[in-house]
């Protein structure tokens, strides 16, 4: 693959995949700051993985690989290899969407009391709770962290309940 | 709220919530951090291994402007662990973590890197200090013998010289100890713990 391969691969998987990579990063990281660090990481990794990319597995599973890799071996407070870094990112909600501006409000809502819910679980935990609510299936979960298919609906049975217990409560207020 | 509504609502919120990115600026970002990331290895390696052939060759340049074997001797053990260094390096950057790989295997080469970095760390003696410390003192002996004959206490200075590079080398001993207990023990048990959660 040469540089210019490289960078139109990465060009769409950035128009397509960034709010998977975006996903994987708010699971892991709770601050403007670490999300920013982590974010780029994410990106870097990538980036740095695309030579490599040969079509042989699906695009979002690679991308998910790639983004719990990185996350999984990121240390809060550690990057400081960057120097004068860009804001590039730029979150916009659509609640046009949205049956109604309350609804999407009250979704935002869970939706954020769920990344507080999924930051609190072990971290391999929150790789497969982000991968279920995405609605992976077991084989593309296991896939990604390369374990059987088999253990994967045991571990999700365990991590339903334990983002029930952390929620309980909260959900049912919003 | 059961699962599936919340999922609902993850998969609503996630499909409305689009992620903007100026691609252009991302890509020069990426790009310098890419830069930056090789530029810091590089240096790093170079620092280390530059540090230990710059000695040997001072070392080198030394013994035959003296005529004196010792300094070749030490000019050895520089040239010694320089060149353990890069061979160390070398087989080691075959075994690093790939970041596409599947989540265990990433886990398993991240563990074995940082298990090799304590090892490395914690026999910092053996390869590191220890030929440097038996070169260094070879050398010393062998310049007390050379100057019984001057007035100079050369023994005292030796005594002293010995001393210091004893309380140096103790100090980077226990500094390379204190990095394992302090960073590199905790990063092997929460690898071990994230690797025992996919058993």
């Amino acid at each position: 693959m040469n540089a210019q391969q490289q960078e139109t691969l990465f060009r769409r998987w950035l128009d397509e995949h960034a709010g998977l990579m975006w996903k994987v990063v708010r699971g892991f990281a709770a601050t403007p700051q670490d999300q920013d660090d982590l974010f780029q990481d994410v990106l870097l990794q990538i980036w740095s993985s695309i030579p490599a990319y040969r079509g042989e597995a699906k695009e979002t599973t690679w991308i998910y690989r790639v983004a719990f890799n990185t996350a999984l071996t990121w240390q809060r407070g550690e990057r400081r290899r960057r120097v004068g870094h860009e804001t590039f990112l730029k979150l916009d909600s659509s609640p046009q969407t949205h049956p109604s501006h309350v609804d999407s409000l009250r979704e935002q809502e869970i939706v954020g009391q769920l990344y507080s819910a999924i930051r609190q679980l072990p971290k391999v935990d929150a790789t497969l709770a982000l991968m279920h609510l995405d609605g992976l299936s077991y084989h593309e979960m296991a896939e990604v962290l390369g374990i059987s298919d088999n253990y994967i609906g045991v571990k999700l049975n365990r991590i339903r309940k334990q983002l029930a217990e952390i929620l309980k409560g909260t959900t049912d207020e919003l | 709220m059961n699962f599936e509504e919340l999922q609902q609502a993850w998969q609503s919120h996630g499909n409305s919530d689009k992620v903007t990115l100026d691609t252009d600026l991302v890509l020069k970002e990426v790009r310098r951090n890419a830069a930056n990331f090789r530029a810091t290895i590089f240096w790093r390696d170079a620092r280390e291994i530059g540090v230990a052939f710059g000695l040997t060759i001072f070392f080198s340049y030394q013994g035959m402007k003296t005529q004196d074997w010792t300094q070749g001797l030490i000019a050895l053990a520089c040239l010694g662990v320089g060149a353990f260094m890069v061979i160390d390096r070398l087989k080691q950057r075959a075994k690093q973590p790939i970041s596409n790989d599947p989540l265990k295997g990433c886990l398993e080469s991240s563990l074995l890197q940082v298990c090799h970095q304590i090892w490395l760390l914690k026999n910092v003696a053996w390869w590191y200090l220890l030929p440097l410390s038996v070169a260094i003192g070879v050398s010393m002996i062998h310049s007390l013998g050379r100057a019984q004959n001057s007035n100079f206490p050369a023994s005292v200075v030796l005594a002293l010289a010995a001393v210091v590079i004893g309380v140096l080398y103790w100090g980077i001993y226990q500094l390379n100890l204190l990095a394992v207990r302090k960073t590199l023990e905790p990063r092997r048990r929460e690898l071990e713990t994230l690797l025992a959660s996919l058993q």
